[in-house]
């Protein structure tokens, strides 16, 4: 068993494999980051069965928290099923904060929150005003400390898809990229590892100014989004809203209290900055 | 009276978190930990009761001292639905007249 | 009122202010929506998960048009063979389409039987992660 650990932003990852090319590649995506001695979730590669291990290898995702009925990937694509199985471990596991299936990037200690379903936008976009002089902090959660009602950053691979991958490649030719996996569940994927700025600043937050919902692909508007309908999205957009209890619930009212909320759409990213910083000199 | 009487006292208030927002009311209770969004006039209704044991026609009343309530026959029934809602979701609990 | 004094609105002897309308809500209409677990569709969105039909449960079942598991032979039902479908298809037929593979009317079969799973049974929590409101 090949084994990689890794520390993003608080929290540690183990990762053991079956196989030692996943790993390797995870290696070098990650190797700006820091290796942590103590981990608090552990992840392994498993093959399905006996022969899977060399036979049409398939990866099937085990971890200290599962979901039964997950399909296997193919070797190939291991990278994805660990970052896969990474997500799973926050989604169900992690209890420090009240995570939110988000994107976020910071300016001025000020940090701007988007949140959307796959495909949204929020992901790409996050890369995009991370390669645009702020900050990036996660394009899969969005880490909310109770007490302080903090983001705190969660900075993993950026998870770039079809399109996207073009798009961002034209952006930052001289990014780091991982493979591309094409033909995954989710169809091409390639992750690009964050900026510099965001992995030495892991450790750093900052205090929520404005939510977005972005929507890619529809003619540029800008809606405003009651608190009450924001505080519905935010609870379906949260894995541990219900599981953190009271916590929860405080940390998610002051949420929708303090911080201004806004639809977006937009049908190109240069749209989508225009709109994203107009919205930040008026609002946050 | 013939028939026995069904009456509702709400939750103690501590029991629960209140945070009104524009159009629904969020209610957090200890209890269970569920979050309900509520909408008029479950939040009137609570205040209304405070710790007694009431029926839908005394609630009526109450809530008619500070708020229009349209027709009162329709009020009661509305209300009495309202109250076996809340039963349900356990906000408030149901005492049956011996 | 003495000369010089401003008047007092909360004065009993005025016209009590008109009180507003309070929304009783309709009959049969519910006035509380309860948050509901969410982190399902979360990880649904991360982790792709397949539907067997039937589950190892059914194996060797049919189903009928209400989606039970009934013996092989029993008229009307529809032959399955444990074939797994994904999150998505399972998703696109639940609003309408028609599963890969399958005839309309048991592609209806398969979707009241996917609809019937219950905890602990094999696609259950896809399902489940499927239901989840956006």
């Amino acid at each position: 068993m090949h084994e990689f650990r890794v520390q993003v932003g608080p929290a540690a990852f183990r990762i053991g494999s079956a196989w030692r090319e996943p790993l390797a590649q995870m290696a070098e995506l990650y190797r700006d980051y820091p290796q942590p001695e103590f981990t608090d979730f552990s992840v392994r590669l498993e093959p399905t069965g006996l022969l899977r291990r060399w036979l049409r290898p398939s990866v099937a995702i085990c971890g200290d928290y599962m979901l039964p009925d997950a399909a296997p990937l193919p070797l190939a694509q291991g990278l994805l099923a660990a970052e896969m199985a990474m997500n799973l471990q926050m989604a169900l596991g992690w209890r420090r904060h009240l995570l939110l299936h988000a994107s976020a990037v910071e300016r001025d200690g000020r940090v701007l929150v988007m949140t959307g379903q796959s495909g949204s936008g929020k992901s790409t976009l996050s890369a995009l005003l991370g390669s645009r002089g702020w900050r990036f902090m996660g394009d899969e959660f969005v880490l909310l400390d109770p007490v302080s009602g903090d983001a705190v950053p969660f900075p993993r691979l950026i998870s770039l898809k079809n399109s996207a991958i073009a798009a961002m490649q034209a952006v930052k030719p001289d990014g780091h990229f991982g493979p591309l996996l094409a033909g995954t569940p989710k169809g091409d994927i390639r992750h690009l590892v964050p900026p510099g700025d965001a992995i030495a600043r892991m450790g750093q937050g900052g205090a929520p100014a404005l939510l977005l919902f972005p929507r890619f692909g529809y003619p540029g508007e800008v809606r405003e989004v009651a608190p009450g309908e924001t505080f519905m999205r935010l609870t379906q957009a949260s894995t541990n809203y219900v599981a953190l209890g009271e916590a929860g619930f405080t940390t998610l009212t002051r949420f929708v209290r303090s911080v201004p909320s806004r639809a977006i759409d937009y049908q190109s990213g240069e749209e989508a900055v225009a709109l994203v910083e107009q919205l930040w000199e008026r609002l946050a | 009276m013939g028939s026995s009487k069904i009456l509702y006292r709400a939750e103690p208030a501590d029991q629960r978190l209140v945070e009104p927002l524009d159009m629904m009311t969020l209610i957090y209770q200890r209890r269970s930990g569920i979050t309900h969004m509520v909408g008029e006039p479950v939040p009137q209704m609570l205040a209304a009761m405070g710790d007694d044991a009431v029926d839908a026609a005394i609630l009526a009343k109450r809530l008619a001292k500070t708020f229009d309530l349209g027709g009162a026959a329709d009020a009661v029934a509305v209300l009495s639905e309202r109250l076996e809602e809340l039963a349900e979701l356990g906000l408030v609990e149901r005492i049956t007249d011996a | 009122m003495m000369s010089g004094e401003i008047p007092d609105n909360d004065d009993a002897m005025q016209m009590p202010t008109r009180r507003r309308a309070l929304m009783l809500g309709a009959a049969g209409v519910a006035a509380v929506v309860s948050v509901r677990p969410a982190l399902a569709q979360t990880a649904g969105s991360v982790l792709n998960c397949e539907i067997p039909v039937p589950g190892p449960h059914g194996a060797g079942m049919n189903i009928d048009a209400t989606g039970n598991l009934v013996a092989p032979d029993t008229p009307g039902s529809f032959t399955a063979t444990g074939q797994r479908f994904s999150g998505e298809e399972v998703k696109r037929a639940l609003s309408g389409q028609t599963l890969p593979g399958t005839t309309y009317e048991q592609s209806q079969a398969y979707v009241n039987y996917i609809r019937r799973l219950q905890a602990g049974q094999s696609g259950f929590t896809c399902f489940a992660s499927l239901q989840m409101p956006r």
